[in-house]
C-alpha cells in the first residue's frame, strides 16, 4: 500500500511511563476499515478491556485520520477521536473539523494512541520522528485558545495544530470537548474528559511530509466533478450564508425545533435567534476548514466576545431549547462552552431538563443547593455553567450529565431527560422527522443524528427517494415508511465520510458522496482497489463491529429506543402538529434489514 | 503582483493546495509558495506570498541564484542555489523559504497564478500592473524570527486594521 494516502505508521505514547514508540501498520488491517472512524472503533475492539473505568488510565484514546485528509478532496478536514466513553459507558467517539487533522497527516501518522495517565500536566507534541511528551503546569486551567497560543510560540512555528482541553477537560467533566483551530469542536461523548483524566493538556501536531497519491491525475479529476456538485448545489447559498445556523430557521418552519425542552417545536421569537439574524447583525466573514470550497463557518463580533461559530446544535442549545430570547447572550457562551472545552448539546440538556422539572415541581431549587433554574434566567445558567465547568458546588454533581443526575430523583424526573443510552439528544425534534429519530435511538453512540443524518427525508426528492429506497415515503418526513432503509444507506455514507476522512455536511448532508465515486477516489488515491460493493462490504462490517463492541458493554435490543414524550406525547402546534414516532417498527425494520436479532 | 484582501480571507487553504499540487503533483504545507496563517486568538486568516516589494530583500543572495522575471517575479535558480539561507533570513514577512534542499518562492506560474484561480472569495487577485509595496515597516520588527514567526507577526499586523473595522461595524 506504500505511502499513498495512508501513512503507514501509528503513534503510541504512554504517558504513565512517559514514553512513545512508532509501530507500522500491516495494509491488510487498514484495508478493510479504510482510516479515520471505522479504523478506530477497530483499534478500540481490539485492544480495550472492555470493563475498565473510562477515567482511568487503561482507557484508550486515539486520535485517528484517514487515507484521503490532507487531499486535495475537498473538507478533507476531519479526524475522530474515540475512547469508551465516561458519560455514557459505551462506545465514545466525537469527529471535528478544522485544520488539525491536514496537519496531522503531514506528520505522518494514521493514528495517535494514548494509553496511562501521567502524574503532572502534559502535553504531546507529534512530528515526523514521533511523539515527545512535555510537562506543562503553566497551561493549568488556560483555555483553548490560550494553550494554542502558547504551544506554538514555544516551538516559534505558527503551522502547529493544536487540539486541547479546557478547564472542564481537566476537570473530568463527563461532557467535555476537545477543541481544536481555536473552536473545532470534539464534542460529544466526553472524550475532552477522558484527555483530562490522562492529564493531557493537549495534542500538538506538526508535519513536514507531503501527501502525495497514487495516481493525481485521476484523482484531480474525481475531486474536480466533487467540487463542482458542492458548487451547484441548490443549498450553496443558504450554506454559504448561514452553514448550519440555517436549520434554526428551517427546523422551526416545520415545528421541530426544540423549544423549552422539546415541549414545543415552534420558537415564537426564532427572528431574534435564527441564522439570518446572526448573519446580519453579528457575522464579520465566512470561516472554512481544510480545502473546503463551501466555507459554511463563521466569525462574529458581538458586544465584547468574539469567535468562531456557532453551529446550529449550539445556537439552538443555548436558545430556544432553554428559553433564552438574547442572541448576543447565547454568541457569548458559545464563545465561552468553546474556551473551556464543555459540550453544547449535553449542557443545553443539563439546562433545559432541570429547567421542565422546576417548572413541572418534579425537582426543587432546595434539591440542588438553591440553584433555581427558569426559561432564559441568563443570570442563572451562566451560573450554573461556570460551576459545572470548575466543579464547584451543585456544578460537581451537574458535571455528571443529566442523565446520571436524574438517578437521585423519581421516574418522572429521570422520565424527561431526552437521552438514549446516556447521551442527550440534538436539537431536531424526531415527532417531525422521522428518519432522524431512527438514528437517534439505534446510533452507536447514543442519542446521535450524526451517525447517519438522513437529511434526505428533508429534501422531498420522491421519485429518487423510489430509486434508492423502494418508496417515496422515504422523502416525506412525517413517514416511518422507508426510512429504515434510508438510515441504513446513510450510516454507511456517515461512516464512509469519518473514514476517509471527510465533512458529512458536505459529503453526506448535500448528499455529494456516494459508494462510485468514493470508489474511484480511493482507487486513485491508494492505488488499492475498493469496487463500489466492496466499499458496502466493509462499512457493514465495520457497523457490525461497533455493534459488537456495544453488547460487551451491555447494550440490547432494549436501549434501542426513544424517551417516552417522542413516542407518546404529539407536539400541539404547528406543521407537526399530532404525530409520534412509532419507533418500534421502524427499529425492527432496521434489525430486519442489519439481520440483527 | 498577487495582491490580498484579508478581509475576504475564511483560511481555507486552497490557494496552498493549487500551489502545492501544481507544482510537485503533491499537497503539503511546506510544498506551497503562499501560506496561509491562521491567527486563531484574533479571527484573521490570510495567506502569505511574495508581494514583490520595492526593497527585494531577498535579492542580497550572495550566491547570485535569484533575478526578477519579466512580471518582476522572483526567479531561482537551484544550480547557483548553496542553500545558505540568507533570502529567508532578509525576506521581512516569511514569502521565501529553503525546504528540503530548494527555495520556495511564488513564481506567478507564468502569469496565471492557480492560487488565484482556487480563490473563490477573492481575497487573492492577480494584478500585473499592481504598485509594489514597501515592507520596510515589517523589516527591524521581524529581523530576529523565523519564516513562520514572520507570516504570524505579518497577518496579525495588517489583520489589526481589519479587526478595528469589524469592531466599528458590528461592536
Amino acid at each position: 500500500m506504500g505511502n499513498y494516502g495512508y501513512g503507514d505508521k501509528i503513534s503510541r505514547i504512554d504517558v504513565t511511563e512517559q514514553e512513545s514508540h512508532i509501530e507500522q501498520v500491516r495494509t491488510s488491517w487498514m484495508k478493510p476499515v479504510i482510516g479515520g472512524r471505522a479504523a478506530n472503533t477497530k483499534r478500540l475492539f481490539q485492544e480495550l478491556d472492555f470493563d475498565c473505568d473510562p477515567l482511568g488510565p487503561e482507557n484508550i484514546l486515539i486520535f485517528g485520520i484517514g487515507p484521503l485528509t490532507g487531499s486535495l478532496l475537498p473538507a478533507s478536514a476531519y479526524y475522530t477521536v474515540t475512547a469508551k466513553s465516561p458519560l455514557t459507558g459505551i462506545l465514545g467517539d466525537s469527529a471535528a473539523g478544522g485544520h488539525f487533522a491536514a496537519e496531522m497527516k503531514q506528520t505522518g501518522f494514521n493514528q495517535i494512541i494514548i494509553t496511562g495517565a501521567a502524574e503532572k500536566l502534559v502535553y504531546i507534541l507529534v512530528t515526523e520522528s514521533g511523539a515527545e511528551i512535555i510537562e506543562c503546569p503553566h497551561l493549568h486551567k488556560k483555555t483553548i485558545i490560550e494553550t494554542t497560543r502558547a504551544i506554538r510560540k514555544e516551538h516559534k512555528d505558527y503551522s502547529i495544530e493544536v487540539a486541547a482541553i479546557g478547564p472542564a477537560g481537566e476537570n473530568c467533566v463527563l461532557y467535555s470537548t476537545i477543541v481544536s483551530s481555536g473552536n473545532r469542536v470534539n464534542g460529544r461523548t466526553g472524550m475532552g474528559a477522558v484527555m483530562g483524566s490522562k492529564n493531557v493538556k493537549a495534542v500538538a501536531v506538526q508535519g513536514f511530509k507531503s501527501v502525495e497519491m497514487h495516481d493525481p491525475g485521476k484523482f484531480l479529476e474525481e475531486v474536480k466533478k466533487i467540487e463542482k456538485t458542492i458548487h451547484n448545489h441548490p443549498e450553496y447559498n443558504k450554506r454559504y450564508t448561514m452553514g448550519t445556523t440555517m436549520l434554526m430557521g428551517d427546523l422551526n418552519r416545520i415545528g421541530i425545533l426544540a423549544t423549552n425542552h422539546f415541549q414545543k417545536g415552534v420558537c415564537s421569537y426564532i427572528d431574534h435567534v435564527s441564522g439570518e439574524r446572526l448573519a446580519g447583525s453579528y457575522k464579520v466573514k465566512n470561516k472554512a476548514c481544510f480545502n473546503c470550497n463551501l466555507h459554511c463557518s463563521r466569525y462574529y463580533v458581538c458586544d465584547k466576545t468574539e469567535s468562531e461559530g456557532p453551529e446550529f446544535e449550539t445556537l439552538c442549545s443555548f436558545t430556544s431549547r432553554i428559553g433564552n430570547k438574547d442572541l448576543p447572550f447565547a454568541l457569548e457562551m458559545n464563545w465561552y462552552l468553546n474556551q473551556m472545552g464543555l459540550d453544547s448539546i449535553s449542557t443545553g440538556e443539563v439546562l433545559g431538563w432541570l429547567m421542565e422539572c422546576q417548572e413541572k415541581g418534579v425537582i426543587h431549587p432546595e434539591d440542588i443547593d438553591g440553584l433555581s433554574l427558569t426559561w432564559g434566567d441568563k443570570e442563572a445558567i451562566k451560573d450554573a455553567v461556570q460551576k459545572i465547568v470548575y466543579r464547584k458546588g451543585i456544578g460537581d454533581t451537574l458535571a455528571e450529565g443529566a442523565t446520571k443526575v436524574s438517578q437521585q430523583f423519581n421516574q418522572e424526573a429521570q422520565e424527561l431527560v431526552m437521552q438514549v443510552k446516556g447521551l442527550d439528544i440534538i436539537c431536531g425534534d424526531p415527532r417531525g422527522i422521522k428518519a432522524y429519530g431512527l438514528t437517534y435511538a439505534v446510533s452507536s453512540r447514543g442519542a446521535d443524528h450524526l451517525r447517519a443524518e438522513p437529511y434526505f427525508e428533508l429534501t422531498n426528492r420522491k421519485q429518487e427517494a423510489v430509486n434508492r429506497f423502494g418508496t417515496e415515503k422515504a422523502a416525506d418526513r412525517l413517514s416511518e415508511e422507508g426510512k429504515a432503509a434510508l438510515v441504513v444507506y446513510s450510516e454507511k455514507i456517515a461512516l464512509l465520510c469519518d473514514s476517509l476522512t471527510m465533512c458529512k455536511n458536505i459529503g453526506l448532508c448535500m448528499d455529494i458522496l456516494n459508494f462510485e465515486n468514493v470508489s474511484a477516489l480511493l482507487t486513485a488515491g491508494t492505488g488499492t482497489q475498493y469496487t463500489p460493493e466492496y466499499l458496502q462490504q466493509i462499512m457493514d462490517d465495520s457497523i457490525n463491529v461497533q455493534r459488537k463492541l456495544n453488547e460487551e458493554f451491555g447494550i440490547t435490543r432494549e436501549d434501542d429506543t426513544l424517551p417516552a414524550r417522542f413516542v407518546n406525547e404529539p407536539l400541539t402546534e404547528g406543521p407537526t402538529k399530532g404525530s409520534t414516532v412509532n419507533i418500534e417498527k421502524m427499529v425492527n425494520e432496521y434489525y430486519k434489514i442489519h439481520k440483527w436479532k | 503582483m498577487i495582491f490580498v484582501d484579508l478581509s475576504r480571507c475564511t483560511g481555507c487553504r486552497r490557494c496552498e493546495t493549487a500551489c502545492a499540487f501544481f507544482h510537485t503533483r503533491k499537497v503539503g504545507t511546506h510544498l506551497s509558495r503562499i501560506k496561509v496563517v491562521h491567527a486563531y486568538e484574533t479571527g484573521i486568516d490570510g495567506p502569505v506570498g511574495c508581494v514583490q516589494c520595492t526593497e527585494r530583500y531577498c535579492l542580497s543572495c550572495p550566491a547570485d541564484a535569484l533575478s526578477i522575471g519579466p512580471s518582476g517575479e522572483i526567479v531561482y535558480n537551484p544550480s547557483k542555489c548553496v542553500q545558505c539561507g540568507t533570502c529567508e533570513t532578509q525576506c521581512p514577512i516569511g514569502a521565501i523559504e529553503l525546504f528540503e534542499g530548494a527555495v520556495y518562492v511564488c513564481d506567478l506560474c507564468k502569469g496565471e497564478p492557480k492560487c488565484v484561480k482556487a480563490c473563490t472569495e477573492g481575497a487573492l487577485t492577480y494584478q500585473p500592473e499592481g504598485e509594489h509595496p514597501s515592507l520596510q515597516e515589517f523589516r527591524e520588527r521581524t529581523k530576529k524570527m523565523n519564516p513562520s514567526q514572520k507570516r504570524y507577526s505579518y497577518i496579525k499586523e495588517v489583520g489589526q486594521r481589519i479587526r478595528e473595522k469589524w469592531r466599528e461595524f458590528r461592536g
